[in-house]
């Protein structure tokens, strides 16, 4: 099980609009094999740090920041396969 | 039409702030004399302002001038200045814990010096620091 974590802050339009294809992209993949979990870094500021999350959106694949600025959903697929 | 220093004790800025501020982009007057001096409206206290709390925030000019840039654009909204300062409290929060980390590796090279009167060559802080930091962390 693959699990990503999105890391975005509420509010944020450009937050909401990476969350729509990315949900579907995930989504495609199955829940089975992959999760996904709505961080926002305002209540988990620290582990938000911890990550090294420094710009929103963000993107964790199974506790580690792979995104740090809005990926493709391409790129997305791309890393997530290499799970696979 | 105020002139600079004008401007600048009515800010409570120095007039190579506002220099500087006018070099980064961050504002520029809106006239010049015949002789080249600069020429401020009197409402460039407000965005003077600005510039000031922002930096207070911790806001770098380069983030203070895509603020101000943001602003004018129609398309941004209120959203877009927020996800700029969750961004800076983010930065702010590693910093902190970087200086936090920094902070206690002072407190545990100050703990293996408990004689102040030792010479130089049998400092313990300095031998610490020769033989590297790793252990510390």
């Amino acid at each position: 099980m693959v699990k990503v974590e999105l890391l975005s802050s509420p509010g944020c339009q450009k937050c909401l609009l990476a969350q729509e294809d990315i949900r579907s992209l995930i989504a495609s993949f199955g829940t089975d094999q992959v999760s996904l979990r709505d961080v926002n870094v305002l209540d988990e500021l620290d582990y938000a740090v911890e990550l090294g999350v420094l710009t929103l959106p963000a993107i964790a694949i199974n506790g580690k920041l792979v995104f740090s600025t809005l990926p493709s959903v391409e790129m997305l697929r791309n890393e997530l396969t290499k799970y696979f | 039409m105020l002139t600079i220093s004008k401007i600048a004790a009515l800010a409570g800025v120095s007039t190579d702030s506002l220099r500087y501020y006018e070099k980064e982009g961050l504002l520029a007057p809106s006239s010049k004399t015949d002789a080249g001096y600069r020429l401020y409206n009197a409402d460039m206290v407000r965005r003077i302002h600005f510039i000031k709390d922002a930096q207070n925030c911790g806001f770098t000019l380069s983030e203070i001038r895509d603020l101000l840039t943001l602003r004018g654009r129609d398309s941004a909204c209120c959203g877009d200045v927020r996800r700029l300062a969750i961004e800076k409290k983010l930065q702010l929060a590693a910093r902190i814990n970087t200086m936090q980390r920094m902070s206690s590796a002072l407190d545990e090279l100050v703990a293996k010096c408990t004689q102040g009167a030792l010479p130089l060559d049998a400092c313990p802080i300095l031998a610490a620091l020769d033989d590297g930091l790793g252990e510390l962390h």
